[in-house]
């Protein structure tokens, strides 16, 4: 959070951000889920379309989840063309919503540097810059020389063990502060009049004749004919409460940061083949994040294992970071699918039940641009043409999405 | 994060050391008359079971073999049975 924010709120009088509702017995909608999707849902849901009598129960407390977990980064560069111009509406908003919102979500389009360590890499970056361009979106192939010179403190040399090669420089990308898009969206949301429930579990989901006709909360019933699964990591457990099966591994992802430094690191830097990406927060703190946990689980504990293993890439990369010290790690769940693409649908099998999952590692950067969408959907009951590619169905049909080939070696499975 | 494996050659080993191998879903379906769902169910649909759940490992990095066990994914355990869910 900003300063001003502190003084707008010390100004009036000091009020809570959050204010406390009593649980109504019904709602036009029930947000499952308190974390950056389900709030965007509801914010845009009472924004665009005048539906204000939403509750979002939460188990936790909001941003418990994905949303606070996250490594803050934000980028378009994905692979398809149906994730492009998402994910690139979601860059551009986050400016927008800074305002709209009156909170500081600190974003900071600082660029995401991509390295290769080999031709294939490259190659495949040499796809994405494609497609990217394609799309209008700023991203190219830099040589190794042009990786030093964007990020001067990266070894180029051939002592590593897999040398950089090249990479890809994405200037658009950089990062936001997860825990402000957080608030202020929950700010935002209950200043329309959206109750939001923390501590407050879903217990089960009842349906009559094909339709949602309420919840069962650990706080009573509630009844309503519009749903959301936003449940990020528990998704497929809410979703087996209507007895919809998903294509859905939950996978521990490891993330830790460094003491603070002086500013040494002034891009996103990420590299597949290292499996390591990290970039310097404000405070001065080397954010970094590992490859994921590869067996399925819900617990969020951190090993060892991890926090070498990113000590060794960062300091192969960034040697000038040997002997910094980790001050602190933590692990978040990610929603993987089997095609790195999420599934939104609605209405289909039961009428007034919607999905946003299987995120994976994606759930931050698409979040807000999401909900406006989803909003879309849930107010109009079509499905908005951006989203409609990501249905459940794709897998049935086979046409999963072609997302997976980026980076290269990345998959639930290894 | 620590997890630990007991292989039915090697015994109690590091995590690490093995490549999960997806949670018990029965037989591979029938080929004839099968169904698109059918085959998306069984290929791709999950429990993602929050308890105990029991699943297919392989000793990657030890003997090589395939086995079965039971695990708490919410304490991220190895039971024994006969808890299974």
């Amino acid at each position: 959070m900003g300063p001003g924010i502190f003084h707008r709120l010390s100004r009036k009088k000091k009020q809570r951000i959050l204010q406390k509702h009593p649980l109504h017995g019904s709602y036009d909608a029930v947000i499952i889920g308190g974390g950056l999707h389900g709030l965007a849902t509801a914010y845009f849901l009472a924004k665009e379309w005048g539906i204000t009598n939403v509750a979002v129960i939460e188990r936790r407390y909001i941003g418990f989840g994905g949303s606070g977990r996250n490594t803050a980064i934000v980028r378009a560069n994905q692979r398809t063309k149906e994730n492009l111009p998402l994910y690139s509406e979601g860059l551009e908003l986050w400016p927008k919503l800074t305002k709209e919102l009156d909170f500081n979500l600190m974003f900071f389009n600082c660029g995401n540097l991509n390295l290769a360590h080999s031709e294939a890499a490259l190659s495949s970056m040499r796809l994405l810059v494609a497609s990217a361009q394609f799309h209008g979106i700023k991203s190219e192939i830099v040589d190794a020389k042009q990786c030093k010179e964007i990020v001067p403190i990266l070894d180029i040399s051939d002592r590593l063990t897999y040398p950089i090669m090249g990479g890809m420089y994405h200037p658009p990308g950089g990062t936001v502060r997860h825990d402000a898009v957080v608030w202020g969206l929950a700010r935002g949301a209950v200043n329309l009049g959206v109750h939001i429930h923390q501590d407050t579990e879903a217990l089960g989901i009842n349906v009559q004749k094909g339709r949602i006709i309420s919840v069962e909360t650990s706080r009573g019933r509630i009844s309503t004919p519009l749903v959301l699964n936003a449940a990020g990591a528990y998704s497929t457990l809410i979703s087996a409460m209507v007895g919809i099966q998903l294509p859905i591994n939950v996978l521990t992802i490891q993330a830790m940061v460094t003491q603070p430094l002086k500013p040494v690191l002034n891009h996103v830097v990420s590299s597949g083949a290292y499996h390591c990406y990290a970039n310097q927060t404000l405070k001065g703190e080397i954010v970094t994040g590992a490859h994921m946990d590869p067996w399925p689980n819900y617990t969020t504990d951190v090993s060892a294992h991890y926090i070498k293993h990113q000590a060794e890439a960062l300091t192969e990369l960034m040697p000038c970071l040997k002997g910094v010290k980790f001050m602190r790690s933590w692990a978040g769940l990610a929603d993987m699918t089997p095609d790195m693409a999420p599934i939104i649908d609605g209405n289909d099998h039961i009428k007034g039940y919607f999905m946003d999952c299987g995120w994976g590692y994606f759930g931050f950067k698409s979040g807000a641009v999401i909900g406006k969408y989803m909003a879309e959907f849930m107010a109009t009951n079509r499905c908005p043409d951006r989203l409609a590619p990501f249905n459940l169905r794709r897998y049935e049909d086979h046409k999963m999405m072609g997302e997976i080939a980026n980076p290269v070696n990345y998959g639930p499975w290894n | 994060m620590s997890l630990t494996i007991t292989c039915p050659i090697c015994g109690k080993r590091n995590g690490y050391e093995f490549r999960f191998g997806g949670e018990e879903r029965g037989p591979r379906p029938e080929e004839e008359g099968l169904t698109h769902e059918q085959w998306c169910k069984y290929v791709h649909m999950r429990n993602n079971t929050g308890g105990v759940q029991r699943e297919w490992w392989y000793h990657r990095d030890g003997c090589g073999s395939w086995f079965t066990i039971l695990r708490d994914t919410l304490t991220n355990l190895e039971v024994e049975g006969p808890e299974e869910t």
